[in-house]
């Protein structure tokens, strides 16, 4: 018996397919979580499932009998209710929490009354406040006085109101502490008991552990996998990633030992109570830097580029400490950073290609004098065909606007921004992100050629994305480097331990191969 | 590409121009002195005080901001200038300098509301607006201030508007161009140049496009989006400089109607060119093209009371020309 199927399902978006032939049950009375790395798909197959995108492969069965819908709201009717990652999209701040747990009823629902009655909202709030427990709240509290966690239920609570069939969490703990996420998966018991249905997604791999009955892993877009509780975190990872006996036939890049090395950095703490960090990368090679989500990935390569102060330790480039308290201090010391999300960080959507490519160095094209500010055209140009032609980007010249340019190689164009100049050290954050292969592989071939004499640092969640391009692989776990392992002896096996070690264990950095 | 597409193109890039080149012939055909060459440089006279507070309207507009205060300090700046030279008995320099410092300090102000306490760019310079408007009122008691007008404590004031002040607003090079013409062009050519060809003005641009992504290149955001508004309240005291030189006196109702028509004429640049974003070369064609049609109509008898329709008219279909149909591409 199953609450709902998705059967077959695929998607495209243009020439790029998300998914191809997933298909999952959700029974009733079970709490079944999705897993898959950044851009494997999982985030799609949500959406298809609550109605987001209309347009796809394959079916979806709820009871058995098969269903198309064409909007969220039509899916909501055939009793699909998503709790969406940001908390505060799913509550109104500034009305009472039971004007939100009645609201889809009785203020946008058919059948609602068409004058405010307030006794009527009330008795409704009761009763679905009762069926979450959370009937110890204030009812006529403002939810803008909550905290996130409460916010947390009482958005599930409104979702459980309508009796779904499935109940999508996504991401629910996100922004929930750890005692605030306890206090949910205890509300998610119980509702287990009660027999709902519940699809949780969640990056954080441990309270999968803790508290899913089955997984069903997502890869490329494909069925990666179904694991049974009992589970290990270090079987979930596995999965995710794939093959763990494929060897890499790279040999690593041993960069030349003497001197000082581009980087170094010296029981660095980044985030408060994180043990120390130390790391060193040379010209001439690039350190792949992997992790969970939460590892200290991003904190890491935000403290390098001067966007995040860190609690103690130095870093030195070529030798030296260098401290940074902004991006253009960083920049200045030679540090440049690909950030990551490049819609939110990187593109500027209304300039062309080439304004793109020449923005943080635009002192280098001075007509006259460096400080004129008269930027001189030409030598602009030139710059950025340059780079469109090293870095292989498909576009009509550099005059056309990014937007008009493909995920794959707007990410092209944000990487070039950075390589204009010579710098020390090249900080790359989720370089991949929603890029298709080819522009991986040309990425990746460009940092390759040219890295001789800058250090180049790669973070990313994904291990395959790390391996295809970096001589040696540096673990973090819970802001600590775990361990690392140089490209040509790869154990994918100690990889995924030390990522997913608990955070308890006390971590030896190695060096193993 | 195809034909389609390809006219489309065209429209969106030269349809605002076509439609001004054709509203020139129209008018002129209709009423043949409209074409006089007095009637022109009196067209562009017309603008000039508007047409400067929109080219600094426009530095905020391009770093995604508004400053809702240019007019009430244009306003303001006429009042000090007739001030500084009626009553403290300033010597023409000074009184410009003194004017030029107060519009920056204006904008200065906005710039920390909006940067440093974080209020929406439109309820400060909203706030500021206020302020100002007010604020001009206080050293003249209320009153409009004028030569040998009766100061507060019952004396006559002495000083008067000096000969090389007024050359500002009422002179004429070569007996034709009027100084405010001029002083309008140099100032559309300086902020076009500083806009399109320095690289203040591309970083100007990507904080308007991507905040974050002009901070991830190093771009000092925060100073730069003062400065935005610096510029705002120097060249709108600019064009209160050029008022005040104009009428000869402070009137305290002289700023009324700058702001919106400052406004439109920015706004209505984002048409011109196909450039769907602020910039100096359409802020003042905008400006010129409502000066033109209202002073054709108004020669073919159009009533006065008309005329703010007739701008908001042209604004409405301007914006919707470049949000509507060039979205379409």
């Amino acid at each position: 018996m199953t609450a709902v199927s998705v059967r077959d399902i695929g998607k495209r978006f243009g020439p790029t397919t998300a998914l191809q032939g997933v298909s999952f049950d959700f029974h009733p009375g079970e709490i079944f979580a999705l897993v898959g790395a950044n851009g494997a798909g999982k985030s799609t197959l949500i959406k298809i499932i609550c109605g987001y995108y209309p347009d796809y492969d394959g079916e979806i069965l709820v009871d058995g009998r098969p269903v198309r819908f064409s909007s969220p709201h039509e899916a909501y009717r055939n009793g699909i209710a998503t709790v969406h990652q940001l908390i505060d999209q799913g509550v109104v701040p500034n009305m009472t929490i039971a004007e939100n747990l009645a609201l889809a009823e009785l203020l946008v629902g058919e059948g609602a009354p068409f004058f405010y009655r307030p006794q009527r909202i009330a008795r409704r709030a009761a009763e679905i406040a009762a069926r979450m427990g959370i009937e110890h709240l204030d009812l006529d509290m403002q939810v803008a006085d909550l905290g996130q966690s409460d916010r947390q239920l009482i958005a599930i609570a409104r979702a459980l109101a309508t009796d779904p069939k499935l109940l999508i969490l996504d991401e629910p703990t996100s922004s929930l502490s750890e005692r605030e996420a306890e206090r949910l998966f205890t509300r998610l018991d119980r509702l287990r008991r009660e027999g709902v249905a519940i699809l949780y997604v969640s990056h954080r791999l441990h309270e999968i552990e803790r508290i899913a009955d089955r997984v069903g892993v997502i890869r490329d877009g494909r069925y990666g996998g179904l694991l049974q509780a009992p589970f290990k975190v270090a079987e979930i990872v596995t999965a995710m990633v794939g093959d763990l006996d494929r060897s890499e036939d790279r040999v690593a890049v041993v960069p030349d030992p003497s001197g000082p090395p581009k980087l170094a950095l010296r029981d660095l703490v980044v985030t408060p109570g994180a043990p120390p960090l130390n790391l060193e990368a040379r010209a001439g090679e690039i350190v792949g830097v992997t992790g969970l989500i939460g590892a200290g990935k991003s904190e890491l390569a935000q403290c390098l580029f001067g966007l995040r102060a860190p609690v103690s330790g130095q870093i030195l480039v070529d030798g030296r400490p260098v401290a940074s308290a902004n991006a253009a201090q960083a920049i200045a010391h030679g540090i440049f950073m690909v950030p990551e999300d490049r819609a939110a960080n990187a593109v500027v959507p209304e300039f062309t290609i080439r304004h793109n490519i020449t923005l943080p160095f635009l002192r280098d094209f001075a007509a006259f004098f460096s400080w004129s500010g008269l930027i001189r055209h030409d030598a602009e140009k030139r710059a950025a065909n340059r780079m469109i032609g090293a870095m292989g980007v498909k576009c009509d010249g550099e005059g056309a606007m990014i937007g008009s340019l493909s995920g794959g190689n707007q990410q092209k164009v944000v990487v070039a921004r950075w390589l204009v100049k010579p710098s020390q050290v090249l900080l790359l954050d989720e370089p991949y992100q929603g890029i298709d292969i080819r522009s991986r592989h040309d990425i990746n071939a460009y940092l390759r050629a040219h890295c001789r004499d800058r250090a180049v640092i790669v973070f990313a969640a994904d291990l395959d994305e790390i391996l295809e391009v970096a001589d040696r692989v540096v673990v973090l776990n819970h802001g600590a480097v775990a361990g690392q392992q140089l490209v040509g002896a790869i154990d994918r096996r100690q990889l995924v331990h030390w990522a997913s070690q608990a955070p308890e264990t006390k971590f030896e950095g190695r060096v193993a191969g | 590409m195809s034909r389609k597409v390809e006219m489309s193109n065209f429209f969106i890039r030269y349809g605002f121009l076509i439609v001004m080149a054709a509203s020139f012939l129209g008018l002129g055909l209709a009423q043949p002195s409209f074409w006089n060459g007095h009637n022109q440089f009196s067209i562009l006279l017309g603008v000039t005080v508007y047409a400067i507070l929109a080219l600094g309207l426009t530095f905020t507009l391009v770093i995604d901001g508004l400053d809702l205060s240019v007019g009430s300090t244009a306003a303001m700046t006429v009042m000090a200038a007739s001030y500084c030279m009626v009553v403290a008995e300033m010597s023409g320099t000074a009184t410009v300098l003194t004017c030029l410092a107060l519009g920056a300090l204006i904008g200065l102000v906005n710039g920390i509301l909006i940067v440093r306490l974080r209020i929406p760019d439109l309820l400060a310079t909203l706030g500021t607006m206020f302020l100002i408007q007010g604020l001009q009122l206080i050293p003249s008691g209320g009153r409009s201030i004028g030569t040998g007008m009766i100061l507060p404590n019952g004396e006559e004031a002495a000083g008067s508007f000096s000969d090389g002040f007024l050359f500002l607003g009422q002179g004429r090079l070569f007996d034709l161009v009027p100084t405010p013409v001029i002083f309008m062009l140099i100032l559309a050519v300086i902020v076009y140049v500083i806009l399109e060809h320095t690289r203040w003005g591309r970083v100007f641009y990507a904080i308007g496009g991507n905040a974050e992504a002009a901070r991830l290149v190093g771009a000092e955001v925060d100073r730069y989006r003062i400065v935005a508004y610096v510029l705002s309240g120097l060249i709108a005291s600019v064009g209160g400089i050029i008022l005040a030189a104009r009428v000869g006196r402070g009137d305290v109702s002289s700023g009324g109607g700058l702001l919106l028509d400052a406004v439109g004429a920015a706004l209505i640049g984002f048409a011109v060119l196909g450039a769907k974003r602020p910039n100096a070369f359409g802020t003042i064609v905008g400006a010129i093209f409502v000066g033109m049609l209202l002073n054709g109509l108004t020669m073919l008898n159009l009533p006065y009371f008309w005329q703010d329709f007739i701008k908001g008219v042209v604004l409405v279909a301007a914006l919707a020309f470049t949000f509507g149909l060039a979205r379409r591409r």
